[in-house]
């Protein structure tokens, strides 16, 4: 294989997600299920390629170890220039970074704008409301020329849907015991956050406007009551429903939402803390669960 | 000043406040340290109320809400000085914000120049602290600079140069995994496929974990220079940090005087919007109670949303008086107006009137209506406002002011007038200034007090209104109202009910029924 000519898993997923979004947001389909490890990944391709990237969570992320279980989890490396977003309680204090601005604050003190002047690791906290992650990813995009990565969170990504960010899943051994397990919670996720958007043009005759979540109970009064219908729900975060009840609602309406998010990809982790699966078979599995180029980062493969 | 809720709410002292809020934390808090004017602070009140009088006059108000709303804007330096005053480490944000404490101080200054403040009236600008932290502010934001401290520059380039090192010892090893094992290791840990790769793994490349399927390794070099320069790299720039504070506090008086001068001004600005928004004048104090072409600001507001003009009153009180009148005819509005203006003169804000002569009083007590929510639950209104008059009577002296709206209206009314009229011989006896609106015949004669009324309504306009609906009433019967009041010569308290109803839509036949049953 030639250097000249050789394009990794990482590489590929970078140009993929960034090549139109300024932003991208990975989400995880469980906790340890490779979020950081994946915008480390991207991190570092940016940094290969020159690109000066900014970097913010929802939630909070980098933390030495684990808050529950102890164990180590990946740092946060930021590159120097690199700019983030981060709760003022968790700014490294050394080397130091460049503060520019602070904005909403939360908890653990106001959300801080800041660049590294010398490489460092860090925790990321980031904004304290959803409603203000999408300001603060404005915001670094004002503030930089690179793309924004953010450590999402599912229950918190509502506040990007309706927004150009490309979101990417990442599953892995976290989520389940087998391959087949892992990849089918994967297309479960991925199924309820691709719910597509409205379509004026071929909307049905009847259409259903769901305020708040659509749960179990509206799912039996839709397939009931509304079959051929157009659903409207907020943004897919609000489908409360998965697995084999999701599929029947989406078979018999027509399921949209007002405000999608656009799912670009998925990135798999064949380690876990107590299970370790066979990489190509599970990026390969994920991949066809989902339908979307599914990413290994770790093991460098592309499915 | 004692304002218990129920009379906030129908004197409007609760719009007042909200009108005279400060809008950030400094005024806030000068606020809260402020007491109202009472007996005895007259000289303070008409000081700051002259203050305020001229300022509004020679200020541009659009200038006055810039400049208020750069006070908004300063953040709140004081948990940090304080921090700082007591040796606890201060952080890289804490210096940041600071920073935008002296640019927003400069914004400030800009802001008031620009709405043509005087420049005594200026708040104190913070150059030293700028100078002091103009090595980390080449921007507006901060960065703990290599000036802050002898050793930084040093640190830094040597931790540059072994993490530099580091990172390129890692990019050789990593370009060494890519030729020998095909895999781009672009984080610290990777997988290494068996099936891909299953030879000898790089010198520094550690294992750790394996499967039958592939190999988990690390990339994570030691790097004992990296760490030790790392290590005193933290050490100088935390040194810098103690230095950087310790000059902080140094600055602590003016920057608490800062603090201090921005919360007065605030308070100030606030009574300048409201002077400007109401023309205020300034207030004269004397024993008794007068004033003209007042206006009782939160119902002016409310007419004025609803497309409607408010009528400014005039009204003279030497101690108690009776007040009657037309229904509608701001009988209750009189009441609120003389209470209102009472509660500006107490917050410093120049009252809403063209003159004004008062006491500046130690409490105000409104009787009459409901009361207290929770008790007109409890009670029926008339229990509730007799207890209410009980509780008043407990408590009014010389310097209360006692407004009393239609006391006693919901008993039978030979009881209710005498009650009132005792009620009022006892507010006179504790010599206590009251205004009493009421329906009931002769209760000024009864209890020995002055008699007002409301002009009244017009009669040659009365009879030629013509109103469509309940709008074109309210106009006409606006148009229709005097709203003057008058020193009233005769006892009877004529109301103009009948008429009224006329005019708000009641069955023509049921009103001239109501005449014959009233009489001539």
């Amino acid at each position: 294989m030639s250097s000249s000519t050789f394009t990794s898993a990482a590489e590929s997923l970078y140009a993929l997600a960034t090549s139109a979004a300024r932003s991208v947001v990975v989400v995880g389909t469980a906790k340890n299920a490779g979020k950081t490890t994946t915008c480390n990944a991207l991190r570092a391709i940016a940094y290969r390629r020159g690109v000066p990237v900014a970097l913010t969570s929802i939630g909070r992320d980098g933390e030495p170890a684990d808050a529950l279980d102890g164990e180590a989890k990946p740092r946060v490396r930021l590159a120097a220039g690199t700019l983030v977003a981060l709760a003022a309680g968790v700014v490294p204090r050394t080397p130091a970074l460049e503060i520019l601005e602070t904005g909403a604050s939360g908890a653990l003190g106001a959300t801080v704008f800041a660049r590294a002047v010398l490489p460092t690791v860090c925790e990321i906290a980031g904004p304290p409301t959803a409603g203000a992650m999408r300001a603060t990813i404005d915001r670094l995009c004002a503030l930089g020329a690179g793309p924004v990565l953010v450590d999402g969170a599912i229950d918190r990504v509502a506040a990007l849907a309706g927004g150009d960010d490309a979101v990417i899943v990442a599953t892995g051994a976290a989520s389940g015991t087998t391959v087949a397990r892992v990849a089918a919670a994967a297309a479960d996720v991925v199924a309820r956050l691709t719910i597509p958007g409205r379509d004026p043009v071929n909307e049905r005759a009847r259409v259903v406007l769901l305020a708040g979540a659509l749960d179990a109970r509206d799912a039996e009064a839709l397939l009931a009551d509304a079959a051929g219908a157009t659903v409207v729900v907020e943004d897919p975060t609000r489908i409360a429903i998965r697995g084999a009840l999701l599929a029947r609602v989406r078979a018999v309406v027509d399921l949209r939402c007002e405000r999608p998010l656009r799912v670009v990809a998925c990135t798999t982790s064949p380690v876990g803390r107590e299970t370790t699966l066979a990489p190509r078979a599970l990026v390969e599995a994920v991949a066809r669960a989902t339908g979307l180029p599914t990413f290994d980062v770790v093991a460098d493969l592309v499915a | 000043m004692i304002v218990d809720a129920a009379t906030a709410e129908r004197i409007g002292l609760d719009w007042l406040r909200a009108a005279l809020a400060p809008v950030g934390a400094f005024g806030r808090r000068h606020d809260e340290q402020v007491a109202p004017y009472g007996p005895g602070d007259e000289d303070a009140a008409r000081a700051e109320i002259v203050r305020v009088v001229a300022a509004a006059a020679s200020l541009d108000p659009h200038g006055v809400a810039r400049v208020r709303a750069a006070l908004r804007a300063v953040p709140e330096p004081t948990p940090i000085v304080a921090r700082a005053r007591v040796g606890d480490p201060l952080g890289d944000v804490d210096f940041y914000e600071l920073g935008r404490l002296v640019d927003a101080l400069d914004a400030f200054a800009r802001a008031w120049d620009g709405a043509g403040g005087a420049p005594e009236g200026r708040p104190p600008r913070l150059d030293a602290l700028r100078a002091v932290l103009a090595p980390g502010r080449a921007q507006a934001g901060f960065y703990l600079a290599d000036a802050f401290g002898a050793g930084l520059r040093a640190a830094r380039q040597a931790y540059a140069i072994a993490q530099a090192d580091l990172e390129r010892r890692q990019a050789a090893l990593a370009a060494e995994v890519r030729a020998i094992c095909g895999v781009d290791a672009v984080g610290e840990e990777f997988v290494v496929l068996r099936d891909a790769y299953a030879g000898p793994l790089p010198a520094g490349v550690h294992v750790v974990r394996e499967t039958p399927t592939y190999r988990l390794v690390s990339l994570a070099l030691i790097a004992p220079e990296r760490d030790a320069a790392l290590t005193a790299l933290s050490e100088e720039e935390e040194r810098a940090r103690r230095a950087l504070a310790e000059r902080v506090a140094a600055h602590a008086e003016p920057i608490a005087a800062a603090t201090r001068a921005l919360g007065a001004l605030d308070r100030f600005l606030a009574r300048v919007a409201f002077a400007q928004r109401w023309s205020g004048c300034v207030p004269e104090f004397g024993a008794d109670v007068a004033f003209d072409q007042a206006t009782f600001a939160p119902l002016a507001e409310a007419l004025a949303a609803r497309g409607r003009r408010y009528t400014p009153l005039s009204l003279a009180l030497a101690n108690v008086a009776v007040l009657t009148g037309p229904n509608m005819g701001g009988k209750s509005a009189a009441l609120a107006t003389t209470g209102f203006l009472a509660a500006c003169v107490a917050l410093g804000a120049p009252p809403p009137a063209r003159s004004l002569r008062l006491p500046l009083f130690a409490q105000i007590a409104w009787v009459g209506g409901d009361g207290p929510a929770e008790r007109a639950r409890l009670l029926s209104s008339y229990a509730a406002e007799v207890v209410r008059a009980r509780e008043v009577l407990g408590v009014a002296g010389p310097r209360a002011l006692v407004l009393i709206d239609e006391f006693a209206r919901t008993t039978g009314p030979r009881e209710g007038k005498a009650l009132l009229i005792a009620f009022l011989e006892a507010v006179r006896a504790r010599g206590a200034f009251a205004l009493c609106a009421t329906h009931f015949d002769a209760i000024a004669e009864a209890a020995g007090v002055a008699h007002l009324r409301i002009a009244g309504v017009r009669d040659e306009l009365l009879t030629s209104i013509d109103a469509r609906d309940l709008d074109a009433a309210l106009d006409a019967i606006n148009a229709a109202m005097d709203y003057r009041v008058v020193a009233a010569h005769e006892s009877r308290a004529a109301s103009d009910a009948l008429a009224l109803a006329a005019l708000l839509g009641v069955d023509p036949a049921l009103v001239a029924r109501a005449r014959e049953l009233y009489g001539p």
